[in-house]
């Protein structure tokens, strides 16, 4: 965790390794040449789309005959052709994944093992902190190229916190519950119309569980814990996950400052239907497209936040692999990844100077100005990770619709040993469930 | 000789449509079959034969228990629903068929069946909306509080039975509409003369002469209603959390199985117990309802 932190930290080291940087960038996209070829991109963010387009088009000076065509769509149904166009033989040349979706297909072999130079690259201190080469790396083999990570924050609406008498952002996590008590407002009724706190309730897929994660972060746990050689255990009836659930539940059906139906997320938080919320720094540049007149401010969580990595792997042969790691390098460019902070807002993780950006962007300051005792975590990479945080998804969302719970301890354990044994049951399927 | 030749005419005519049938049909669910019994993740290279191992985690599978108990109800309900709803629209149809609007009915009533999935359940969506759909609005002027309709564990199940409805109530009141046409008008007359009400003849005439007809509308709808996924997808997907409750259903957690989960085979195996109870629902229809003088 500590390595974690610290490699986190170069990143605030502005200008040190910028020189360095540089040449490698230069030097390592000089050194390849592509002839005539059409690569495809695929990424799990609609967002990203504008980097990758402008990647391809910083390239069309050195090679004018290469056509790079970019498909990002949402998140879920990348996972899901990634798993067909993989399998089939019918992916794209360049296919970015996080670290823990990464791992089935790299046990598998499914993935180009990159060239030498490429392996230097990531493996280089001064590109690369030892986690994000870890992150790209399987079995001590690098296979892809870091490109972003997603870290949370939180997100607070200044004039809202002004009006509620608010002069800076929760401390701890018994604050988020005062502030969103004296945050959330009120139709006649009584029935929330701006939400106090935004928490992720609702719709499908792993999201939830994250966020859940992040929450029992600050309490002081994680969802699994290592138990030796590799294993794990599945830990929400912890302490620190009672102690989750109890907070969600409290300001679901005790203080009622957020409700299932409410809006909810960067979308609410754009139109002022919350006064506060917790992601990662995307929101930035969306804020700035959406809402440029919104007065927000962020802030650090109470303890420290996830770190989840996307890199960039090659599914290719012959030219078109060539072609795919010019581009995958030329991403790495510190011009292109400046430009990745600045117009997207997703956290570049090659070593850098991005002061230029947080100088003008301060909502960057609670990613990379961190508190020194803050700590990180960052989910397994094990292969049955998507499923474990779907599965616990499913009984999340059916505790946050359960006010029988609410302030009820002995409750809230048994529902979340309910879950610990579906979890410990995936575990053991795959081998994975330690003592 | 000249019938086997007709038999050899015959049998190649029909080969083609077999061979095709056989390819995209009978290969398939062989092929599921085989899945079913093997451990089969789409990214390994390891596939072992398992036996019915993936049909016992079936049992103890609540999520996959969650996803039959939804996909039964929506499809009875949609089923419950739309067949009678069916008839009784295409009988008022058939009835006013001279009228210069018939067209007009037709064709407003067909409409949602052709209109595209997506748009519509948007659309939907919308009107469920807790906040801004016109569904509330509509029931506060009769003092009802606003209903989370696709939040709720109850009402979210009840919206996709509502939008699976709409949409195959077309297809229903087409088929009806053809069956009525086909009704032999004298026995109408008759029934007239021997002081028959409209609605007499509708239930003692129309009724039991449509009940092959029931049976081909009734399979169809409650096959196509246990398919039910992308009515459920598009209502409560969003990349941030909201707008609505994941309405676990069984094609939805076979996907999730196949493709985030990688578990082909898994999910392989819930797709031969979806088969096997559609087959056992098509049979219960036709021996319920075929018609005897048929045997």
């Amino acid at each position: 965790m500590n390595r974690l932190a610290n490699g986190l930290s170069a990143f605030s080291l502005l200008g040190r390794t910028a020189l360095l940087a540089s040449v490698f960038g230069t030097s390592l996209l000089a050194a390849t040449s592509v002839s005539a070829q059409e690569i495809r991109v695929w990424s799990g963010y609609p967002e990203m789309a504008a980097f990758y387009e402008h990647v391809a088009e910083g390239m069309k000076d050195e090679y004018p005959d290469l056509k790079v065509s970019v498909e990002a769509i949402a998140l879920r149904e990348h996972e899901k052709r990634v798993a067909l166009g993989i399998t089939s033989g019918e992916s794209a040349e360049v296919i970015e994944l996080a670290t823990t979706i990464a791992a089935r297909y790299l046990e598998g072999g499914l993935l180009n093992t990159p060239p030498a130079d490429v392996q230097d690259f990531v493996k280089d201190p001064a590109n690369y902190t030892e986690f994000f080469a870890n992150a790209a790396s399987y079995d001590g083999t690098v296979f892809g190229v870091p490109l972003f990570r997603g870290q949370s924050a939180l997100y607070y609406n200044t004039d809202m916190f002004a009006a509620a008498g608010l002069a800076e952002p929760p401390k701890t996590m018994a604050d988020f519950d005062a502030y969103a008590e004296k945050l959330a407002q009120r139709d006649a009724s009584g029935v929330p119309t701006v939400s106090g706190w935004s928490m992720r309730l609702s719709g499908g897929g792993s999201g939830i569980a994250e966020k859940f994660a992040i929450n029992m972060w600050q309490h002081g746990d994680e969802l699994l814990k290592p138990a030796g050689d590799g294993k794990w255990v599945s830990n929400f009836a912890s302490d620190a996950g009672v102690a989750t659930l109890k907070q969600y539940l409290h300001n679901l059906f005790e203080t009622k400052v957020v409700t299932v139906e409410m809006p909810a997320d960067a979308d609410a938080f754009e139109r002022g239907q919350t006064a506060m919320f917790i992601r990662e720094s995307w929101v930035i540049g969306d804020i700035a497209a959406k809402a440029p007149d919104l007065k927000y401010a962020t802030a650090t969580l109470p303890r420290g936040s996830i770190v989840s990595t996307g890199q960039l792997y090659v599914k290719a042969s012959g030219d078109k692999e060539t072609a795919a790691w010019a581009f995958i390098k030329a991403t790495q460019e510190p011009e292109n990844l400046v430009w990745l902070l600045d117009n997207v807002g997703w956290l570049p993780n090659r070593t850098g100077d991005y002061s230029s950006v947080v100088a003008t962007k301060p909502g960057f300051d609670a990613y990379v100005n961190l508190p020194a005792e803050y700590a990180f975590f960052t989910v397994p990479a094990i292969g049955p990770i998507d499923e474990i945080q779907t599965r616990s998804a499913a009984f999340l969302v059916e505790a946050y619709a359960k006010p029988e719970l609410a302030g009820d301890d002995a409750a809230i354990k048994a529902f979340l040993e309910t879950i610990d044994t579906e979890i410990n049951s995936i575990l053991e399927r795959e081998g994975l469930l330690g003592q | 000789m000249r019938i086997r030749k007709r038999w050899l005419f015959s049998l190649l005519a029909i080969l083609p449509v077999l061979a095709i049938f056989t390819y995209v049909r009978i290969i398939p669910i062989g092929e599921i079959l085989r899945l079913s019994l093997h451990k089969w993740d789409i990214l390994s290279r390891n596939k072992p034969f398992i036996g019915f191992a993936n049909f016992i985690e079936l049992t103890r599978d609540r999520l996959f228990h969650e996803a039959l108990i939804n996909t039964a109800i929506i499809a009875f309900g949609v089923l419950i629903i739309t067949v009678p709803l069916g008839i009784a629209l295409a009988a008022l149809i058939h009835h006013r068929v001279k009228s210069r609007f018939s067209s007009f009915y037709e064709t407003s009533v067909f409409i949602p069946h052709v209109v595209s999935l997506v748009p519509a359940a948007m659309a939907w969506k919308w009107i469920f909306d807790a906040r801004l759909g016109p569904l509330n609005a509509f029931l506060s002027m009769f003092g009802v509080q606003p209903q989370a309709w696709l939040f709720d564990p109850v009402l979210s199940i009840i919206c996709i039975i509502v939008l699976c409805s709409w949409q195959a109530l077309g297809y229903a009141v087409l088929i009806y509409l053809v069956g009525f046409k086909t009704l032999p008008e004298s026995l109408y007359e008759a029934a007239r003369l021997d002081g028959a009400t409209g609605l007499q003849s509708f239930w003692f005439l129309s009724v039991p002469m449509l009940k092959p007809i029931s049976l081909y509308v009734s399979v169809v709808t409650l096959v196509s209603a246990f398919n039910v996924y992308a009515q459920v997808y598009v209502l409560a997907s969003d990349a941030q959390g909201a707008p609505g409750r994941q309405v676990r259903v069984m094609v939805l957690d076979m996907l999730e199985n196949s493709f985030r989960n990688y578990r082909v085979g898994y999910a392989a195996s819930e797709a031969v117990v979806l088969l096997l109870i559609v087959l056992i629902l098509t049979y219960v229809q036709f021996s319920l309802l075929r018609d005897r003088r048929t045997k």
